[in-house]
C-alpha cells in the first residue's frame, strides 16, 4: 500500500467531483426539495387560514351569541400566542331557525352553492343530544379548520351544560384541564425524559445514513464504469495497484458526501442562529440534546456501512461496461437498504423483537437497524457487539472480494460476463507464480 | 543491469485459450525492441504481464533485474493499447495526476509538463478540458503522460495506432531521442513496416508462440539470400539476358535480381559492367515482412497472415 498514491487518487476523485456543476446543483436543490416537501406537509396539515362565512342555524337557541364570542376570543388569543392554533377568521351570521328546519336548510343549501356563504352549521338540539353537530359545505375536508370550529362549539356547549346544571362557572376551567402522557426512557444512567425532538434527530441521522449508502454507493458503481468506458483504467493501473485505486475512489467519493453534509450543516447553523440566540435569551434550550453515544454509533455505522456498500457497488460495477448492464445487480443492495424503511414501524414498535434482532445482525441492514435500536432503546450489549463485529468482518470480506472482482473486471471489455466467470475471477490467484518477498516491499 | 526486461518460459491461458505459450526473451539496455506479430498473437497479454497487470500462469518475468515492484513500476513508462483519459478533467490537472501516481513531486511535474507542452505544442490546450481536444491532441497528452516521470524503460503497445502521419513522425523522433539517451524501448505493433526502420531487436510472435528473435540487422543479413539490387542503364530484357540471372524485376528504377544457384557474384558484376553502365550494386536487404513470412513458413504456421 502506498498512501501517497492512494492520496493522489483520493485528491483527484474529490476535486473533480466537487468541481462539477452536478455537485453544487445537488447540494442546493436537495434541501430545497426537502424543505418544499416538509412545507407542503405542514401546509396541508395546518393550512387553514383565510376566512369562512358560516350561517348558523341555532335551533337549540342561545348558542349563536356565545359561539361568536368564543371564536373571537380564540382568534385574539392566537394573535398574542401562536401556541393557540386558531388561524381561521370565522364570520358567522344567524340564519332564521324557522319552524320548518328542512326548508331553512334547503334555502341555505342554495346560498352555499351560489357562494353567498361558505357553509352552514346546524345546531339541532335533537342531534346535540346524540353528540352531533352538522356542518354543510362544498369543501368538507378542511380538517384543521373544522377542528378549530368543533373545539369552539364544544366549548360553548360545555359552558351551556355547566350553566344548565347550576354549577359555578369557574368549574369550567377545571373540567377543561388535560394531562399529557410524558414518555421516559429507562437507561442504565437513570431515567431521562424522552423529548419529541430526539426522535427527529434519530430520523435525520437515519436519512443521512440511508441516502449516503444509496447515493454515494451508487456513485462508486458509476465511477468504476466511467473509468472503464473512458479506457483510462489501464493507464492508472500501471502506476497504482487495483486495491489502491479502489480504496482511493471509495474514500474520495465518501469525502464528497461528507463535504455536502458539512455545507448543509453550516448553512443550517447559520439559518438557525437567530432561533438559537432567541432560545438562549429566553433560557429555553429547545435544541435536542444529542447523546455522545449516539454520535459515536452514528460515526461507526456511517463509516462501516458506507465502506460495505461502496465495496458492493464497486464489485457490481467492475465487470460491466454500461450502467444499464449493472442496473439489475445494483437492485440487490438497494433492496436491502430500502427494506429497513419497510420494516421501520416493526423496528419502532418492537425494537427488541425477532425482526429487529435479525435486521441488526444481518450486515446489509445492520448499519441502519442497529443504529435505530441503539438510539431508541437499550439493545442487549452482546447484540450490539455482535452486530458491529459481523459488520466489520463483512466490510473487510466484501472489500476483499470487491478488490478481486475489480482487479480482473476493470480490464474486461466486450461482452457481459456471466456469474460463473465472475466467480472464477474471485478464485483467480495472482500468487500462482512464486514471487520473492521483495514483491510487496515498498 | 544489462537486460532491463527478461522473460523466462512465460505462459498464460485464458480458460482453454493459450494466449502466451512458453515465451522467453531478453531486452538489452539502450535498444528499441519490437514485439511483433499479427493481432491475437499474444503481444498485449505479454506486455500486460510485464507490467504486472496480468499475472502469468507459469514462468518468470524480471523487470530492471527483479520481479516488478513499486519502485520499478515508477521507473517504467507504459502506454497501453486501450488508452484513454478522464474526459472532464483539465489537461494540466490530468498530467499532474498521472505524474503523482508515478511518485513525481509536484515541482518536477510542473517543470516537465511545461517542457513537454512546449515541445509538443500543447501549451494553449493545458487549461482546456480533455473532451475539448481533438483525438490527435489527446494522443499527445497520453504520450506526455507516459514519459512524465522520465522513465528508464518505455513500454508502448501499438503506439502508432490512430496517429496521423505528422504525429507518427514526431513520436518516432522522440523514440530515437530516448534511445540516444540510453533508454530502453519496447514497443509492439502488427504493422511490420513501422517496425522495420525503428527496431534494433525484434521478437516475432505468431499464435501465442515466439517464432523468431534477434538483432534486426543480423536477421536481415541471414535472410538476405541471393537477391541483389542493381542500378543499371539497361532495359529489363537486357538485364534478364545477363549471364547467371535466374529472374529479375524492375523496382523503383532499379532491378532486383536473383542469381542462378552457383553463380559467382563477382563474375556476374564483371559481365554486367562489360555490357552496361552499372551505377549501384548491392545485396538487397529483405523486408521485415519477408523475414516474417519465411519464419512462419519454417514454423509450419503458413495460414497466419502478418497484416490483418
Amino acid at each position: 500500500m502506498s498512501w501517497a498514491k492512494i492520496f493522489a487518487v483520493i485528491r483527484r476523485e474529490y476535486i473533480e467531483r466537487v468541481r462539477t456543476k452536478a455537485f453544487w446543483f445537488g447540494t442546493a436543490l436537495i434541501p430545497i426539495f426537502f424543505f418544499a416537501y416538509i412545507g407542503i406537509q405542514i401546509a396541508t396539515s395546518k393550512s387553514a387560514g383565510g376566512q369562512r362565512r358560516v350561517a348558523v342555524v341555532d335551533a337549540a337557541g342561545g348558542l349563536y351569541e356565545p359561539l361568536v364570542k368564543e371564536l373571537a376570543d380564540r382568534e385574539n388569543k392566537a394573535r398574542q400566542d401562536p401556541e393557540h392554533h386558531q388561524n381561521v377568521h370565522w364570520i358567522l351570521e344567524k340564519a332564521p331557525a324557522g319552524a320548518d328546519l328542512a326548508k331553512t336548510k334547503e334555502a341555505l343549501r342554495h346560498d352555499v352553492l351560489e357562494k353567498r356563504i361558505d357553509a352552514y352549521l346546524v345546531l339541532d338540539p335533537k342531534l346535540i343530544e346524540k353528540d352531533r353537530i352538522e356542518y354543510y359545505s362544498t369543501s368538507v375536508s378542511e380538517f384543521v379548520a373544522l377542528t378549530q370550529l368543533e373545539q369552539a362549539v364544544n366549548h360553548v356547549l360545555l359552558r351551556s351544560r355547566i350553566g344548565s346544571r347550576g354549577l359555578p362557572s369557574d368549574v369550567e376551567s377545571d373540567l377543561e384541564r388535560r394531562a399529557d402522557l410524558k414518555p421516559f426512557k429507562v437507561t442504565k444512567s437513570g431515567a431521562t425524559e424522552e423529548k419529541g425532538a430526539a426522535f427527529v434527530t434519530v430520523l435525520i441521522f437515519m436519512v443521512i445514513l440511508y441516502t449516503t449508502f444509496l447515493m454515494y454507493g451508487m456513485q462508486n458503481l458509476k465511477g468504476v464504469i466511467d473509468e472503464k468506458t473512458n479506457r483510462i483504467v489501464e493507464v492508472v493501473i500501471a502506476s497504482v495497484r487495483p486495491t489502491e485505486l479502489m480504496l482511493g475512489k471509495i474514500i474520495g467519493i465518501g469525502l464528497v458526501g461528507l463535504t455536502q453534509y458539512l455545507i448543509w450543516s453550516l448553512v443550517a447553523m447559520n439559518l438557525s442562529l437567530p432561533a438559537i440566540a432567541g432560545m438562549l435569551s429566553t433560557g429555553d434550550l429547545g435544541v435536542p440534546k444529542i447523546p455522545i453515544s449516539m454520535v459515536l454509533y452514528f460515526v461507526l455505522f456511517f463509516v462501516c456501512g458506507y465502506f460495505l456498500y461502496a465495496s458492493v457497488y464497486t464489485a457490481i460495477g467492475a465487470p460491466f461496461n454500461t450502467d444499464q448492464e449493472a442496473q439489475q445487480l445494483a437492485m440487490i443492495p438497494m433492496m436491502f437498504i430500502v427494506s429497513v424503511w419497510a420494516f421501520f414501524p416493526v423496528l419502532m414498535n418492537n425494537p427488541n423483537g425477532g425482526v429487529a434482532i435479525f435486521a441488526s445482525l444481518f450486515p446489509f441492514t445492520a448499519p441502519l437497524a442497529m443504529f435505530l435500536r441503539t438510539s431508541m432503546g437499550q439493545p442487549p450489549g452482546w447484540q450490539v457487539a455482535l452486530s458491529i463485529a459481523i459488520l466489520i468482518a463483512s466490510t473487510i470480506g466484501i472489500a476483499w472480494l470487491a478488490g478481486r472482482i475489480y482487479r480482473v473486471g476493470i480490464l474486461m471489455y466486450g461482452k457481459k460476463p456471466t456469474i460463473p466467470e465472475i466467480v472464477r475471477w474471485i478464485r483467480y490467484r495472482p500468487g500462482q507464480v512464486p514471487q520473492p518477498a521483495a514483491r510487496e516491499a515498498s | 543491469m544489462e537486460f532491463p526486461i527478461e522473460l523466462r518460459n512465460v505462459s498464460k491461458a485464458f480458460g482453454k485459450f493459450r494466449a502466451v505459450d512458453n515465451l522467453s526473451f531478453r531486452v538489452p539496455r539502450g535498444v528499441v525492441f519490437g514485439l511483433l506479430g499479427p493481432n491475437g498473437a499474444g503481444k498485449t497479454t505479454t506486455i500486460r504481464m510485464i507490467m504486472d497487470i496480468t499475472a502469468p500462469d507459469s514462468g518468470e518475468i524480471h523487470v530492471l533485474g527483479q520481479p516488478m515492484t513499486r519502485q520499478t513500476q515508477n521507473r517504467i513508462g507504459y502506454l497501453p493499447e486501450e488508452r484513454g483519459l478522464y474526459r472532464k478533467m483539465k489537461v494540466i490537472d490530468h498530467l499532474f495526476f498521472l505524474a503523482a501516481i508515478k511518485s513525481v513531486d509536484r515541482e518536477s511535474a510542473r517543470k516537465r509538463i511545461a517542457e513537454w507542452a512546449d515541445k509538443m505544442e500543447l501549451r494553449p490546450w493545458l487549461n482546456k478540458k480533455v473532451d475539448e481536444l481533438s483525438k490527435g491532441m489527446q494522443q499527445k497528452v497520453q504520450f506526455i503522460a507516459t514519459i512524465i516521470h522520465d522513465p528508464e524503460v518505455l513500454i508502448l503497445d501499438e503506439v502508432f495506432s490512430g496517429l496521423d502521419p505528422i504525429n507518427t513522425a514526431l513520436v518516432k523522433e522522440y523514440l530515437a531521442d530516448f534511445r540516444g539517451r540510453g533508454k530502453t524501448i519496447v514497443f509492439s505493433t502488427h504493422v511490420l513496416e513501422q517496425a522495420d526502420k525503428l527496431c534494433d531487436e525484434i521478437c516475432l510472435l505468431a499464435k501465442s508462440r515466439k517464432i523468431l528473435e534477434g538483432g534486426l540487422k543480423d536477421l536481415k543479413r541471414r535472410h538476405a539470400g541471393d537477391q541483389l539490387r542493381l542500378a543499371i542503364a539497361a532495359t529489363p530484357a537486357q538485364v534478364a539476358d545477363l549471364p547467371g540471372v535466374r529472374s529479375s524485376a524492375a523496382l523503383n528504377g532499379e532491378f532486383v535480381v536473383s542469381l542462378a544457384p552457383g553463380t559467382d557474384r563477382r563474375e556476374f558484376l564483371r559481365r554486367a559492367l562489360e555490357r552496361h553502365d552499372v551505377q549501384a550494386f548491392s545485396q538487397r536487404e529483405p523486408e521485415l515482412e519477408e523475414i516474417y513470412l519465411a519464419a512462419v513458413r519454417d514454423a509450419g504456421m503458413e495460414e497466419t497472415r502478418p497484416i490483418e
